[in-house]
C-alpha cells in the first residue's frame, strides 16, 4: 500500500485527558511512527480552533489520513468526520481514538495511562492508513411519526407535530389517552386542576385531522430503521364497535360484573364493559374480555325468558347477593314464585351438567329472592309513568303479571282484571302452599302492584267493548286452563270422585275436604303429584297414584316423583281406570286395566295399550282425576274464535287474537304448561301490545340455540376443574311435613349460595364472560362479541417513545403496612380521593366513612433508598406539599410531613414551600421507620402511629394520626424490558430508558430515528415531561423538514473476484441483505444496501474473505489488534 | 523484578459494551490500565482471526463482550458470537492456552461497573496465569 500522510490530534480536554495523560509525551512518541504526518495536542479539540487545525493542515500540510484522540467517539466522532469532510477530505478517512473515557476517567497513574493513550493512538494510525473513502448515501425519510403512549408526553409531541400538518400515529396501550395526569386532582405548584388543563388537549388530539388516533392497540414488532420504519400495532378487540358506540355508559350500568377500577385506583369498581373515566378520549366503552367462556351458557338459552343466570351466579358467587336480586329482577316478575315452583329448564341445559352435576339455579335464585326479603327490601320504586294508553289485562295468573309488569315498567297504565277474590290465579290455588308459601307469592304480587300495576279482584271480564269503552286501548287476555277434564268412565260422576284442580282450589282456600282413608289419584302430571301430596297431609294413610306410562315417560318433575315416594305415596305404573265402583252413592274402588308401551305417537311418546284381560280392581274411599286441564270458554268474552283443541287463536308473532287491540297468551293460548313459559307469553304479549300502542314493527328477537359442550370442549373442562357435587338445601322432616303445609324445600345459606354458585363454569372466567346483559340494553347495537384483534401495520420515519411510569407499590415495603392497614393510601390514592370527580366526590375520608383530624405524608417511599431504588423520584416532595394544603383545606386537619430533604427545586415551588410552612404543616424531617397500629398509650389508640427518627431533635418519635399517605417512588415500567426490546432503546440499571447522551441529546436514543419522553426515561414532573416531549417533536419536526436520512456508509461489499457463491452470507444474515445471484454464469453473492445493516456477521462466516464490512474490513482491525499488542 | 502486568485485547460491540466502557468513564469507575478496547459494531463482527491475532502478538488475554441476547441491535449478533467463541474455544485448547484467557462477556450499556469489575477480574486471573506461553515463544524468537 503507498504511502500515507497521517494527521494526529491530541486533545487536553482541559485536564479531564492532560491532567491524567501526559499528552506531549504522547504527542512526541506518535510523532515518531511511520506515516505520521504531524502530531498536535490542543486545549479541546471540539472547539471551533481546534477542528480548524486539522481543516488547515489538510489543506497546508496536504494529510490526507486523521486520527483524533479525546473523547468516546459516540461523542464526537461525528464531529470530527465533519470536520475532515469540510477540509476537503472524505469522511471516512479519519479514526478517532478513545483517550478519556476509556483511559484518562478510569486510570489514575499517569505513565501507565500514557502509554496506553500511545497504544491506543498508534492502533489509530495503523488503522486509519488502511482506510478508505466511502461514499454516503441519502435516502427519502417518511415524514409520517409514531408516538407511544397517550400520556402528556405523548399527546404533547403528537400535537407538536401534527400541527405541522404532518400525519400522526399515537398508540396508546389504555382504553383512554390521559395517562397518569388525567388521574391527578390539582398540580402543583398553582393547584389548578389537572384534568380542566388536561382535557382539552386530550379532545384537541381526538379531534385531530392528523392525529390517527389507536387506543388499546400495542406495537408488536419494529422493523426498518430511521427514515423508513415498518411498524405492526396490535388493536386489541374492544368488543365495542367504535363507530356506533355513543359512550352514553348504559352498558356498565347493566354489567353485572365488577372488578377494580384501574383508573380510580381500585377506591371503586367498574363494569367489565366500561368507560375508564367521563372524559376519556375516544369515549368508547371497552368490554374486558380475557378469556373464552368454557361453557356455552345453554340456561340462558333454555330459558323461555332468557334470564341472565351467568350474571346472578357470578354476583351470588362474589357474596353480592343484592345486585344478584336486581339482575333477576330485571328479566323476572316473580323472582320468589321461579325459586321455588319453575321447572327449570335453565338447570336440565346447564352445561356443567355434562362434567358432573347441573348447577342448582333455581336454588340459587331463591336464595337471593329470600334473602332480599329477608333484609326487608326488594320493594318496588314505581315506575315513571310516560305513557297515556291505558292496557286492560284480563287474568292474574302468571302470564298476566308478567305483562303488567312489563307493561307498568315501560311507562304504561295498567289494570289487571281478576275473577277471583284473591290475585294469582293458579299460582295462588293450584299449587300447594307446601310448595309456595301464600307469603313468597304475595310478595311478588305486591312488588308488581307497587311499580304501578292496579289489580282489581273479583272483576270478570265478560265484554270486551265495555272495556275499550272504558278507555282502554289494548287487551291481555290471560285467563288460563283451569277446568279439568272428565275421562269419560262409568261412575265419573260419583260423589267422592273429585277433579285435580276443584280438590287443590277447595283445599288452597281452606275449605274442608272429606276424604276416606285410602284415595287414588289418577294422573301423571305435576296436578296429580301436587295432590297425591296434599292428600297425603290431609292425613289419608293410604294414597296411590294410577298412571298408565312407566316412569320415564311420567310428565311431574323427577325431584317431585322422588318426593312423593318419599312421602309414602305409592305408585301404579302401566295400569288406567276403566270404571269407578260405588255402592249407595259412594265410591268404593276403581277397576283399572294394565296397559303396555305400544308404538310411539304423534307426541313422540310410546303409546299405552291396553292388555286383554288384565283388568284388576283396586280398594278406594276417593278418586281424584288429575288427566289434564282445558280453557273454560265460558269464563271468556263473546267473539273470539279458537283452536280445534279448545285453546284461544291467535297470531303465533304478535299473540293478537281475531279481535283488533286483544293479545292473549299463557295456558288460555297453549293449554297447560308451566310458570316459566307463561311469564314468557305475558312478556312476548307485552312487546306486542307496545308495539300495537307505538305504531312501531314489532321486532323479532331470535331465541338462540342450547348448545351442548363438544368432547374436545368437555375434556378441557375436565382438565380445569374439579368435579363437585352440587350442594344441597335442607329439606322438611318427613314427620313434620304431615302435620301442616310447611315448606318442604329449605334454602341455602349465604356460604352455600356462594359454594353452589361458585361451581358455575362461567363464574370461573376472569373478565367478561358474555351474559350479553350489555349487548341487550346497547340501543346502538355496538356491542360485538366476535370482534377480534387486529394487526395494522404502518410505515413512519421517526418514532417517539412517551410510555411513561409506574407507581412502586408500597406493599413491598411491609414495615408501611400498606394494605395491611386501613387507612394507608399511596399518592394516587389520595388524587382520587380528592378529586371532585373521584370516587368520593373530593371528600377526604377513613375506611369508615370519617373526615381525618391529623394525616401523615410520608416522603421517599420505595425512592432515595438502598433496598428499593436509590434514586430521587423528583416529584415527591412537591405532590407531598400539595396533599398537605389539601387536607388542610378540605378535611381541616393536622398534617406532618416526614421528608427526607426538601427538593423544592422548579419555578415557584420554593416559594409554594414556603407558603406551606406558612399554612401550619408539621415538617419532621427524619426517614419514617415504620406505621403501626399498636398503640402504647391511651392517645394512640385507634390510630395510625407514625415512628420516626426527627433528625432535627436527634430522637425517635412516635406521631398518632387518622390517615398516612405514602409518596411512592415513580419507577420504570413493568414491561419496559420487551418494549425497550421492541424499539431497540437500552435502559439503565434504574430500568428506565437510557438516552443517547444525559446532557446533550437527553431525548435521542442510540437508535436513529426514535427518541424518548417523559417519565419513560426517567422520574419528572409535568412541566419537563412537556418539554421533552417539545424536545421530541422538535427533533422529529427537523428530519422531516430535511426530507431525507444519510444512510450508515459501513455496509457490507462483495468481492466479486474471490466469491464462490456458496451462500453462507445469505444464511446467516438476519437481514436478508445478501443474495446469491449468477452474474455472468458464476454464481456470486450481492448485497441489497438498503437492508444491510453493517453487523459483519456475513464476514465472519465468508470462507474465502470475499464479503466484509467497510470501514470494518479484517485489514482495518487485523492492524489494530496488531499496532495495540506491539511493543513499544 | 517488576510485577506482571498482563495485556488484555478487549472486543466490545459499539452498543453496549463499548457504551458501557464509556459509563465506567464518565461515572470515573476506575479499572487496571491493562486492556486495549477495539470496537466493532456487533459481537457477531468478531472474526476468529482477530482474536488468534490478539494471542499471536503476544496478548495475555481476549474478551469479545457485547450485548444481551434480548438488546441486540442487530437481532441475534450475541447467538453468532456464542457459536464462533465455542468453536475457538476448542482451537485455542489445541494450541496450549488455558480457558481464562479468552473469555466471553455480556455486558449492557447502563452496566458500566460489571465492565469495570470484569476487566478487573480478569487481570486479577492473568496475574496468577503468568505471561500468555505464545508470549514467550514470541519474545523467544525476536
Amino acid at each position: 500500500m503507498e504511502e500515507s500522510k497521517v494527521g494526529v490530534y491530541i486533545c487536553h480536554c482541559g485536564l479531564n485527558i492532560a491532567g491524567v495523560v501526559n499528552v506531549e509525551e504522547v504527542a512526541r512518541y506518535i510523532g515518531t511512527l511511520p506515516n505520521v504526518a504531524v502530531a498536535r495536542t490542543y486545549r479541546y479539540m471540539c472547539s471551533d480552533p481546534g477542528q480548524d487545525l486539522v481543516k488547515k493542515d489538510i489543506k497546508e500540510l496536504g494529510i490526507d489520513r486523521v486520527v483524533v484522540a479525546s473523547c468516546s467517539p459516540r461523542m464526537h466522532e461525528l464531529t470530527f468526520r465533519k470536520a475532515v469532510e469540510d477540509g476537503g477530505l472524505n469522511p471516512y478517512l479519519y479514526e478517532h481514538a478513545n483517550i478519556r473515557e476509556h483511559c484518562s476517567w478510569v486510570h489514575d497513574d499517569r505513565k501507565l495511562a500514557t502509554d496506553k493513550a500511545k497504544d491506543l493512538i498508534r492502533a489509530a494510525v495503523k488503522r486509519v492508513h488502511h482506510h478508505e473513502p466511502l461514499v454516503i448515501r441519502e435516502i427519502p425519510l417518511n415524514p409520517n411519526v409514531l408516538v407511544i403512549g397517550g400520556g402528556i408526553a405523548g399527546m404533547q409531541a403528537a400535537l407538536d407535530i401534527a400541527n405541522g400538518q404532518n400525519h400522526v400515529y399515537l398508540v396508546e396501550r389504555d382504553p383512554s389517552i390521559g395517562g397518569h395526569m388525567a388521574q391527578l386532582d390539582r398540580t402543583f405548584p398553582t393547584l389548578d386542576c389537572s384534568e380542566c388543563i388536561l382535557t382539552p388537549k386530550m379532545s384537541d388530539v381526538g379531534h385531530h385531522p392528523f392525529i390517527e388516533l389507536m387506543t388499546y392497540s400495542e406495537v408488536e414488532e419494529v422493523s426498518g430503521s430511521i427514515g423508513n420504519f415498518a411498524v405492526k400495532i396490535k388493536k386489541r378487540a374492544r368488543y365495542v364497535d367504535e363507530s356506533k358506540c355513543i359512550g352514553c355508559g348504559d352498558c356498565e350500568e347493566k354489567c353485572p360484573r365488577r372488578t377494580e377500577s384501574e383508573f380510580e385506583m381500585g377506591l371503586c369498581s367498574r363494569g367489565m364493559v366500561y368507560i375508564p373515566f367521563p372524559q376519556a378520549i375516544p369515549n368508547t366503552a371497552t368490554l374486558d374480555k380475557r378469556e373464552e367462556r368454557p361453557c356455552k351458557a345453554a340456561c340462558k338459552e333454555a330459558c323461555p325468558i332468557h334470564m341472565n343466570v351467568l350474571g346472578y351466579t357470578s354476583l351470588i358467587k362474589e357474596g353480592n347477593f343484592e345486585e344478584a336480586y336486581e339482575v333477576i329482577r330485571r328479566t323476572n316478575p316473580l323472582p320468589s314464585v321461579c325459586g321455588r315452583v319453575c321447572y327449570a329448564p335453565c338447570e336440565q341445559a346447564c352445561n356443567r351438567g355434562q362434567f358432573d352435576e347441573h348447577i342448582a339455579i333455581r336454588e340459587l335464585k331463591r336464595f337471593a329472592a329470600d334473602h332480599e326479603q329477608e333484609l326487608g327490601k326488594g320493594k318496588a320504586v314505581p315506575a315513571e309513568r310516560t305513557k297515556e294508553e291505558r292496557v286492560a289485562i284480563v287474568g292474574s295468573g302468571p302470564a298476566g303479571l308478567s305483562c303488567a309488569y312489563e307493561l307498568v315498567r315501560q311507562g304504561y297504565p295498567v289494570t289487571v282484571f281478576e275473577a277471583g277474590p284473591e290475585a294469582g290465579g293458579l299460582l295462588r290455588w293450584a299449587i300447594p302452599e307446601y310448595r309456595l308459601p301464600r307469603e313468597m307469592l304475595s310478595n311478588d304480587i305486591s312488588y308488581i302492584e307497587g311499580l304501578g300495576a292496579e289489580i282489581k279482584t273479583n272483576t270478570p271480564v265478560k265484554n270486551l267493548s265495555e272495556v275499550f269503552d272504558q278507555g282502554y286501548k289494548a287487551v291481555f287476555l290471560a285467563t288460563g286452563a283451569d277446568i279439568s277434564q272428565k275421562m269419560g268412565i262409568p261412575g265419573e260422576n260419583t260423589p267422592g270422585v273429585l277433579h285435580a284442580l276443584d280438590f287443590l282450589k277447595q283445599v288452597n282456600f281452606g275449605s274442608k275436604v272429606d276424604l276416606g282413608s285410602k284415595v287414588a289419584v289418577i294422573g301423571g302430571g305435576n296436578a296429580a303429584v301436587d295432590a297425591a301430596r296434599v292428600v297425603r297431609r290431609l292425613g289419608v294413610g293410604e294414597v296411590t297414584v294410577v298412571y298408565r306410562r312407566s316412569r320415564d315417560e311420567m310428565p311431574a318433575h323427577p325431584a317431585e316423583v322422588a318426593e312423593l315416594e318419599h312421602e309414602g305415596v305409592k305408585i301404579q305404573f302401566l295400569a288406567a281406570p276403566v270404571k269407578v265402583l260405588s255402592e249407595n252413592n259412594a265410591v268404593t274402588g276403581i277397576e283399572c286395566i294394565r296397559m303396555e308401551m305400544g308404538a310411539t305417537d304423534s307426541s313422540g311418546r310410546r303409546r299405552p295399550v291396553p292388555v286383554e284381560g288384565s283388568e284388576f280392581t283396586m280398594d278406594v274411599d276417593n278418586v281424584i282425576m288429575a288427566i289434564g286441564q282445558g280453557v273454560d270458554k265460558s269464563m271468556l268474552p263473546e267473539g273470539l274464535s279458537y283452536t280445534s283443541w279448545g285453546t284461544l287463536d291467535v297470531d303465533p308473532v304478535s299473540l293478537q287474537t281475531n279481535i283488533d287491540g286483544v293479545f292473549a297468551g299463557g295456558d288460555v293460548v297453549s293449554g297447560p304448561a308451566d310458570v316459566i313459559a307463561a311469564i314468557a307469553a305475558g312478556k312476548k304479549a307485552a312487546c306486542s301490545i307496545d308495539a300495537y300502542l307505538t305504531g312501531e314493527e314489532l321486532s323479532v328477537e331470535d331465541d338462540g340455540r342450547v348448545e351442548k359442550l363438544s368432547d374436545e370442549e368437555l375434556a378441557s373442562i375436565k382438565e380445569r376443574f374439579v368435579s363437585r357435587a352440587r350442594v344441597r338445601a335442607g329439606k322438611l322432616d318427613l314427620e313434620k311435613r304431615m302435620k301442616d303445609f310447611g315448606e318442604v324445600e329449605g334454602t341455602y345459606s349465604p356460604e352455600e349460595a356462594r359454594e353452589e354458585a361458585g361451581r358455575c363454569l362461567a363464574a370461573a372466567v376472569e373478565g367478561c364472560f358474555e351474559c350479553g346483559e350489555c349487548q341487550a340494553v346497547c340501543e346502538a347495537k355496538a356491542i360485538d362479541f366476535g370482534q377480534e384483534d387486529e394487526v395494522v401495520e404502518v410505515e413512519v420515519g421517526t418514532i417517539i417513545v412517551a410510555t411513561g411510569y409506574d407507581q412502586f407499590d408500597p406493599s413491598g415495603i411491609p414495615q408501611y403496612g400498606y394494605k395491611k392497614l386501613d387507612n394507608v393510601l399511596t399518592g394516587l390514592e389520595f388524587e382520587r380521593m380528592t378529586c371532585a370527580a373521584g370516587p368520593t366526590e373530593g371528600r377526604i375520608q377513613l375506611k369508615d366513612g370519617r373526615q381525618p383530624e391529623s394525616v401523615a405524608i410520608v416522603h421517599c417511599v420505595g425512592s432515595r433508598d438502598q433496598n428499593y431504588h436509590e434514586y430521587c423520584s423528583r416529584v415527591c416532595c412537591m405532590y407531598g406539599l400539595k396533599y398537605a394544603h389539601l387536607a388542610k383545606e378540605l378535611a381541616s386537619a393536622d398534617v406532618y410531613e416526614f421528608y427526607i430533604d426538601m427538593r423544592c427545586f422548579g419555578e415557584g415551588y420554593e416559594e409554594f414551600y414556603k407558603r406551606l410552612s406558612e399554612e401550619g404543616v408539621n415538617f419532621i424531617r427524619g426517614k419514617v421507620a415504620r406505621v403501626t397500629d399498636e398503640a402504647q398509650t391511651d392517645e394512640e389508640q385507634g390510630k395510625l402511629i407514625v415512628v420516626s427518627e426527627d433528625t432535627l431533635l436527634g430522637k425517635m418519635i412516635r406521631v398518632p394520626v387518622d390517615m398516612v399517605i405514602l409518596c411512592s417512588a415513580l419507577e420504570a415500567r413493568s414491561d419496559a424490558e420487551n418494549v425497550g426490546r421492541i424499539f431497540n432503546i437500552n435502559r439503565r440499571a434504574d430500568g428506565f430508558f437510557l438516552e443517547r447522551h444525559v446532557k446533550l441529546d437527553p431525548v435521542a436514543t442510540p437508535t436513529d430515528g426514535i427518541f424518548i419522553a417523559g417519565c419513560c426515561e426517567a422520574p419528572r414532573d409535568i412541566p419537563d415531561t412537556v418539554a421533552q416531549a417539545e424536545a421530541t417533536a422538535g427533533k422529529a419536526l427537523s428530519l422531516i423538514t430535511k426530507g431525507t436520512v444519510t444512510l450508515e456508509a459501513a455496509i457490507s461489499t462483495v468481492d466479486e473476484a474471490i466469491c464462490h457463491g456458496c451462500g453462507r452470507c445469505e444464511e446467516i444474515c438476519a437481514f436478508s441483505a445478501p443474495k446469491v445471484i449468477s452474474k455472468n454464469g458464476n454464481l456470486i453473492s450481492s448485497v441489497n444496501e438498503a437492508l444491510c445493516k453493517g453487523c459483519g456477521s456475513c464476514a465472519v462466516v465468508c470462507p474465502t474473505g470475499a464479503i466484509g464490512v467497510k470501514h470494518f474490513t479484517q485489514e482495518e482491525i487485523l492492524a489494530q489488534v496488531s499496532a495495540l499488542t506491539e511493543a513499544h | 523484578m517488576a510485577e506482571f502486568e498482563p495485556q488484555i485485547i478487549a472486543f466490545c460491540c459499539n452498543w453496549c459494551t463499548y457504551a458501557a466502557a464509556d459509563l465506567a468513564g464518565t461515572s470515573r469507575v476506575h479499572y487496571p490500565p491493562n486492556v486495549r478496547i477495539v470496537r466493532v459494531m456487533c459481537a457477531g463482527m468478531v472474526n476468529p482471526i482477530y482474536v488468534l491475532k490478539a494471542f499471536e502478538g503476544g496478548a495475555d488475554g481476549v474478551l469479545v463482550a457485547g450485548c444481551h441476547h434480548t438488546d441486540c441491535h442487530y437481532i441475534d449478533g450475541p447467538v453468532k458470537c456464542d457459536d464462533m467463541v465455542e468453536k475457538l474455544r476448542e482451537v485455542l485448547h489445541v494450541l496450549g492456552l488455558e480457558d481464562e484467557r479468552f473469555r466471553r462477556e455480556l455486558v449492557a450499556a447502563s452496566e458500566g461497573g460489571l465492565f469495570a469489575r470484569t476487566i478487573s477480574e480478569m487481570v486479577g486471573d492473568l496475574k496468577k496465569l503468568g505471561p500468555s506461553p505464545f508470549k514467550a515463544k514470541t519474545e523467544a524468537l525476536a
